[in-house]
């Protein structure tokens, strides 16, 4: 095990507003962080500072032993972070294989190898009979899916899913699990923003509960769900 | 072989051979030639990159005055001129680039209208280079292997040649990866960074491509008008032309720019002889309607279309 992304006392402050107060995790090689808590709690924005989409107030953060607090989003990607983005982002004009094949070209410079690696993320996540078709034209459920090609297409030594199994049904939650599953078993990293909790007792091995950009909790899954503040921060107290 | 080469080539030899037929119109094909010509690299930044230019003037501006002063003041011969041209059209798309991609909006458009502007001012003011409002004349030309540039049937060929490469270059760019970071760019800032797109640096290369290809047709335009002034050539109209020829041929396509020009000129070219008063109300219904009913242009809603069609039938 080999520690890929450690964030140090992370602040993150619009203005007079707080989003994230003094958090800090650590992942390592294969391992997945679940990042849980109310709406509000700061972990989009958590997540956002990580990967570069947001900026860091104060703190560090560190991949791969670089220090990439200030880097832009893009350098992180090209150092081996790969996201989804909660709202989908798909490039409209472009079929859905050319979507995927955007990211692809980041680690292959010909056409035929990004293809390749393109539509092997659009297999995994079971969207290639869909590789033609023009990515507006895509239903939530499978927009949501080429977000996932999107990332996976990067090859990234760690993956970022922010809410990724939100709206799914319980086949493609199953599936969805599954996926991600067989990807920490290749040796990727993962951090996961949820609140669908059935995912991360499954999946995280380490789960962050965050309210009102605090740390509340820390621990297993079913530590963390059954602990006091936790259930005050999501039920509010008597 | 990319079916587009195919299409590139057949079309370069049917143009070829155009000013061979007994009614051709050597100066309407000029015309159409350079637009495409001008079009197809403003699509590089504008359709492609997603930046609306309204400045691209001072690029065809540039490389005219160039090539008219280079030979009036300096004995310079065009070719060198236009080569000149092209790298300050570089310097100055990577220096307005710089300056203004960090904006947001409509503030890139807005910046590039004023570009033109000074140019403008600049031709006007510095009389003693440019001829001043006056303009400047082009009398005397060098015959590279006897050919006599001021004859029109040179200058088509000269306008063929630049056509076909701005479109080979838009061929060459669009199964690349290059191609769809531009598209990336365009679609979605914030999804491309997450691909490790810089879009900065994206949108400098499209900018800095397509000033550089627009001024080595503004050179050869500065040979075929051989009289040059700035209010016309630095006209914020002329610059609106440019972008409204791909907006209706279809931005982000290979011949949108060259459906675009072709439409435009020999459109305009007829409702001006035929209806004297009523052509610009003429073109500028043609123009609405295309924009009302082809939102993306006519060969890009051809190609929309096409993809949902295609993938109907394989369901």
């Amino acid at each position: 095990m080999q520690t890929v992304l450690s964030a140090e006392n992370i602040k993150v402050q619009f203005g007079g507003v707080i989003a994230v107060n003094n958090v800090s995790l650590t992942l390592e090689t294969g391992q997945v962080l679940g990042l849980i808590g109310p709406n509000g709690a700061g972990k989009s924005t958590l997540f956002n500072a990580i990967t570069g989409f947001a900026p860091v107030s104060t703190g560090k953060v560190t991949f791969l032993g670089r220090d990439v607090t200030h880097e832009p989003a893009y350098m992180r990607t090209r150092y081996g972070m790969g996201r989804t983005f909660q709202t989908e982002r798909p490039y409209e004009e472009m079929t859905v294989l050319e979507n995927v094949l955007v990211a692809a070209f980041l680690k292959n410079a010909h056409r035929k190898d990004a293809e390749r690696v393109a539509l092997a993320s659009l297999d995994r996540v079971g969207l290639l009979d869909r590789a033609h078709q023009l990515s507006s034209d895509l239903n939530l459920a499978r927009l949501r899916r080429l977000e996932l090609a999107k990332a996976l297409a990067l090859e990234p030594k760690v993956l970022f899913l922010d809410e990724i199994m939100a709206g799914l049904n319980p086949p493609a939650l199953k599936e969805m699990i599954e996926l991600v599953r067989t990807l920490t078993a290749t040796g990727m990293a993962v951090v996961m923003v949820e609140h669908i909790m059935e995912a991360i007792i499954q999946l995280a091995d380490h789960t962050i509960v965050l309210a009102s950009g605090n740390k509340i909790a820390e621990g297993t899954a079913t530590d963390v769900i059954n602990d006091e503040n936790v259930i005050e921060a999501y039920l509010g107290t008597d | 072989m990319n079916k587009h080469i195919l299409i590139l080539v057949g079309l370069f030899v049917a143009a070829a051979l155009y000013p061979m037929t007994p009614a051709a119109f050597i100066t309407v094909g000029i015309s159409v030639l350079l637009f495409t010509g001008w079009a197809t690299s403003w699509n590089l930044l504008g359709g492609w990159a997603g930046q609306l230019s309204l400045g691209h003037a001072s690029f065809v501006g540039l490389g005219a005055y160039f090539v008219a002063i280079g030979s009036s003041q300096f004995g310079l011969a065009p070719w060198w001129s236009v080569l000149l041209a092209m790298l300050v059209a570089a310097v100055m798309a990577l220096i307005w680039g710089k300056l203004t991609f960090g904006l947001r909006g409509p503030y890139f458009a807005l910046s590039t209208i004023a570009i033109a502007e000074i140019l403008r001012l600049i031709a006007i003011n510095e009389g003693w280079l440019t001829g001043g409002a006056s303009g400047v004349f082009i009398d005397t030309l060098p015959e590279p292997m006897g050919i006599d540039l001021f004859d029109k049937t040179t200058q088509y060929y000269l306008a063929l040649i630049y056509a076909a490469l701005t479109i080979a270059v838009t061929i060459y760019i669009s199964t690349r990866k290059f191609g769809y970071e531009l598209k990336a760019v365009r679609d979605n800032e914030e999804a491309a960074m997450a691909a490790g797109i810089n879009p900065t640096v994206i949108k400098l290369k499209a900018f800095v491509l397509s000033g550089m290809l627009t001024a080595l047709g503004g050179g050869i335009y500065g040979v075929f008008l051989s009289f040059i002034e700035p209010h016309i050539i630095f006209n914020l109209l002329f610059s609106v032309q440019i972008a409204l020829t791909v907006i209706i041929g279809g931005r982000g396509t290979i011949w949108g720019p060259a459906v675009g020009a072709a439409l435009l000129v020999i459109s305009g070219e007829i409702f001006r002889t035929t209806f004297a008063q009523a052509n610009m109300l003429l073109y500028g219904v043609l123009i609405l309607v295309v924009i009302l009913a082809l939102p993306r242009g006519l060969v890009g809603e051809y190609a929309h279309r096409l993809i949902r069609k295609k993938y109907a039938n394989r369901a």
